[in-house]
């Protein structure tokens, strides 16, 4: 069938459901947590990829399956042990279906050959199955016959013909119904006239009103509940269309519906709610208006569907264009910009002792902030996925350098913007390949160091402090201090004899140009160093950190903003220019004493600080506007944190306040402007820069600084 | 009216795509009275309280297969002589004997195209759609 394109990415879409489900499975087996449902979840998983891809006559992936799913069959059906070889074929063989749907999806060609080697791994399986099990075993050359491929049916099925007449009941049937109104119900504006009027016009109906509760005319109070009528209707109709008559009235009467015939009361049984209870409570004078027979038929098997929908799928989720959600986003962010300028306005204008006018303005913010807050949830995605694919990586790694490693995720479910796990997927997966080559040993050395000599990567994802941390830490050797050093110095990217401390050794990793050629393998070696995980990561905003401990491993740890769309910044100004510097750069703002800055060299500062220098940096002077105080007015200096220089001191002229504001890329709009990562609209309409601490503090040209030194 | 507007179906499968497939191949045959279910246990729900002409049902589901469920229709009078045809990618002989004790109406192999799912439901209906 020529399946269309709508089909085909619906197939992706649920294959790649399908495939983090039997990645989950396959850690719980791994676990150790033997247990027939998970061998029959990861058959169905395996299964209804092959049944699908079929479709769309992707022959390799169909065939890939196919094996595959024969082994799991054989481990399903207790004709194969699950090994840990086995265990081993069947992990690699998901892993390889994986890398399957994805060229499947990107249409690209697959790697034949790569392809050959998991199906005879696959076969060798059901081979030694076949050599040593006493139950017949389909080989692999026996099973395409049956498979998937086959044109005509022969699986010698006689097809059993329905008698579709008597199934269609060609004759209306008989339903008797019971209606009682509530005075809810006329209170609710409804007259029973009208409803019956409506069953008539589904087939044949009789009437009968009961009258009997009605008091005589000469009564003097009304009584509730006083009309009921008998019904029956003859029609074609089915009973949901019965009962979708009475829909606007559900929970203002008492109804039944019953269908006549042998069959129905014993639906009505097999559905939980025993029709003689229901009946029971309509005859009793003051029954709850609530507990209607109508409610009685139905909520049972809606509960047990709801149930089951919550145990067995997952909750119900809306794909959206991504586009419109940008869209959203977009104006979101301008609407905490309104926000704030309705509220700086307000201000000027000294609205404020209004408290009518303080409270709105108030609820504004907290509004826009709540829809900003949904907007951002809507964005953001659990990293499992990018996760599991990591696993992936790591077997792949293993493998390729004859090492044995596991990797134990924690916090997986940590939610994190979209476009921030897209763009860390690269950088996270060189590190782990990273540690898998660099940081792990290989299994003898490991035996000799008394280790486990399967080595084990943890991978860990947190909410910290309004950001995501991210690390993976190895059990491996740590860093060879020595030999980080000692090419450093070789590449000249420290001069020799350079007095380093250990941390600053760890971090001549990330250096441009520094790789480890030596141990460089066909893994890491691709050409990309450490420094390319940390351009990417900085360019995400956040940072990334490295701690080693000899002989016990090494940990690196990434930092990142939750989001790429709103900053919490320091606002400060120099000449006439508002600027804000990112928070999570800044360490604290400071006012030197005479004495503590000092000068060095024609135009160098530094600042001593609680024993340590710390160079000084001109900010004015380096984006060339001029200040705006006087030259004998008292320094500040904000202390910010680098990546390349460590801390570092920003001479500014005004420190005001710290706010949230809307990230707007000057890129797009603009252009690149060295020291500045983007721009943003302030309260009173100003548009301020953004700061990027690292490119001021790496461009730095220091200029007549010694003229503002306090003396 | 023609067999093809009067005859009311109901696809179950979990996947998506399946679904999608079938309901697809009921459009083109001009089958109006159709609905699709994920879930075989609130499809067994859905057929008691109000049964259809046929199903067409995948095997492999998560808690209940194509055949349990046949087992369990063909066990409830109301639902008892309901036509239904399984659709596998894996048609052994295992399914074509417990399907034809629970008097299985048809199994169509996949993958299936129109006009192999038009000839599978004709041969159960015994009309031409």
């Amino acid at each position: 069938m020529a399946a269309n394109d709508a089909f085909r990415d619906l197939f992706f879409e649920e294959a790649e459901d399908l495939l983090a489900t039997l990645s989950d499975d396959l850690v719980r087996l791994s676990a150790g947590e033997f247990d027939n449902e998970i061998v029959h979840s990861i058959f169905r998983a395996v299964h209804s990829i092959k049944g699908s891809a079929g479709a769309f006559s992707l022959e390799e992936l169909v065939d890939f399956a196919h094996r595959y799913e024969t082994v799991l069959d054989g481990v399903r059906s207790d004709r194969l042990e699950l090994t840990p070889d086995l265990f081993r074929v069947v992990q690699r063989s998901a892993d390889h279906l994986a890398v399957l749907v994805e060229a499947a999806r990107t249409e690209q060609e697959t790697d034949r050959a790569v392809t050959e080697t998991a199906l005879a791994a696959l076969d060798a399986c059901l081979c030694a199955a076949s050599a040593t099990g006493a139950d017949p075993m389909p080989t692999a050359s026996e099973t395409p016959e049956a498979g998937p491929a086959q044109e005509e049916p022969q699986f010698g099925f006689v097809p059993l013909s329905l008698d579709l007449d008597s199934l269609a009941q060609t004759g209306p049937q008989s339903f008797d119904i019971c209606f009682r109104p509530h005075p809810s119900l006329y209170e609710n504006g409804h007259e029973p006239a009208l409803l019956l009027a409506q069953l008539a016009e589904l087939g044949h109906l009789e009437t009968e009103i009961d009258l009997s509760a009605l008091p005589h005319w000469s009564a003097p109070e009304i009584v509730e509940q006083a009309l009921s009528w008998k019904l029956r209707l003859a029609t074609d109709a089915t009973q949901d269309a019965i009962e979708e008559v009475f829909d606007f009235v559900d929970g203002l009467c008492d109804l039944t519906i019953q269908a006549e015939g042998n069959d129905m009361p014993e639906t009505v049984v097999q559905n939980g709610a025993p029709i003689e209870t229901a009946t029971t409570k309509l005859a009793e004078p003051d029954a709850a208006p609530t507990a209607t027979c109508i409610e009685a038929e139905t909520a049972e098997p809606a509960s047990a569907a709801k149930s089951v929908a919550a145990a067995d799928t997952p909750r119900p989720t809306l794909r959206v264009d991504l586009d419109r959600i940008e869209r959203l986003f977009n104006a979101v962010g301008e609407l905490i910009i309104n926000q704030s300028m309705i509220a700086q306005r307000v201000d000027d204008l000294q609205l404020h002792h209004d408290a009518d006018m303080a409270v709105h303005v108030e609820s504004y913010r907290l509004l826009a902030r709540d829809i900003q807050e949904a907007v951002m949830a809507i964005r953001a995605q659990p990293v499992k996925p990018l996760f599991q694919r990591m696993s992936r990586i790591v077997r792949e790694a293993a493998d390729g350098t004859g090492k044995q490693a596991q990797l134990v995720m924690v916090g997986e479910g940590t939610e994190v913007d979209k476009t921030v796990i897209e763009r860390l997927a690269d950088p996270l997966t060189h590190m782990i390949r990273n540690s898998v080559d660099h940081g792990l040993e290989g299994p003898e050395q490991r035996c000799a160091n008394g280790k486990d000599p399967v080595g084990t990567i943890w991978l860990s994802a947190a909410h910290r402090s309004g950001s995501v941390v991210i690390t993976i830490r190895d059990d491996g050797g740590g860093l060879d201090r020595e030999k980080v050093l000692g090419v450093a110095v070789k590449k000249g990217l420290v001069p020799a004899g350079a007095d380093l401390s250990e941390s600053e050794i760890d971090n001549l990793i990330f250096l441009p140009g520094f790789s480890t050629a030596s141990a460089t393998s066909l893994l890491s070696g691709r050409g990309v160093g450490l420094d390319v995980v940390r351009t990417a990561v900085q360019s995400l905003g956040g940072r990334v950190n490295i701690v080693s401990r000899p002989g016990k491993g090494t940990e690196f740890t990434i930092a990142l903003p939750l989001t790429l769309a709103v900053l919490d910044g320091m606002l400060i100004s120099v000449g006439n220019i508002s600027m804000l510097v990112p928070i999570s750069a800044v360490l604290e703002t400071i006012r030197p004493l005479a004495g503590e800055v000092q000068a060095v060299g024609p135009d160098e500062c530094l600042l001593s600080i609680r024993g340590r220098f710390v160079p000084v940096i001109d900010l004015a002077a380096n984006l060339g506007v001029p200040r705006a105080v006087e030259a004998d007015a008292p320094m500040l200096l904000l202390l910010v944190e680098t990546e390349a220089r460590g801390t570092c001191a920003l001479l500014v002229d005004r420190v005001h306040d710290q706010r949230q504001v809307v990230i707007k890329g000057l890129e797009s709009n603009y252009g690149h402007v060295p020291g500045v990562s983007a721009a943003t609209v302030l309260g009173d309409g100003q548009i301020a820069l953004i700061l990027d601490p690292d490119a001021i503090v790496a461009q730095n040209h220091g200029a007549g600084l010694r003229a503002v030194i306090p003396s | 009216m023609s067999v093809r507007e009067n005859l009311r179906v109901m696809v179950i499968d979990d996947m998506g795509v399946s679904r999608a497939l079938v309901t697809n191949a009921l459009d083109e045959m001009g089958v109006i009275h159709y609905s699709a279910e994920a879930d075989p246990k609130a499809a067994l729900a859905k057929l008691s309280a109000s049964p259809v002409h046929l199903v067409l049902c995948d095997m492999n589901m998560p808690g209940m297969n194509g055949l349990q469920l046949l087992e369990a229709l063909r066990r409830q009078p109301a639902t008892a002589n309901i036509g239904f045809i399984v659709i596998t990618g894996t048609p052994s002989p295992d399914i074509i004997q417990k399907g034809q004790a629970l008097r299985l109406n048809n199994l169509v192999a996949k993958p299936f195209d129109t006009p192999k799912l038009r000839t599978a439901i004709e041969q159960v209906i015994g009309k031409r759609l």
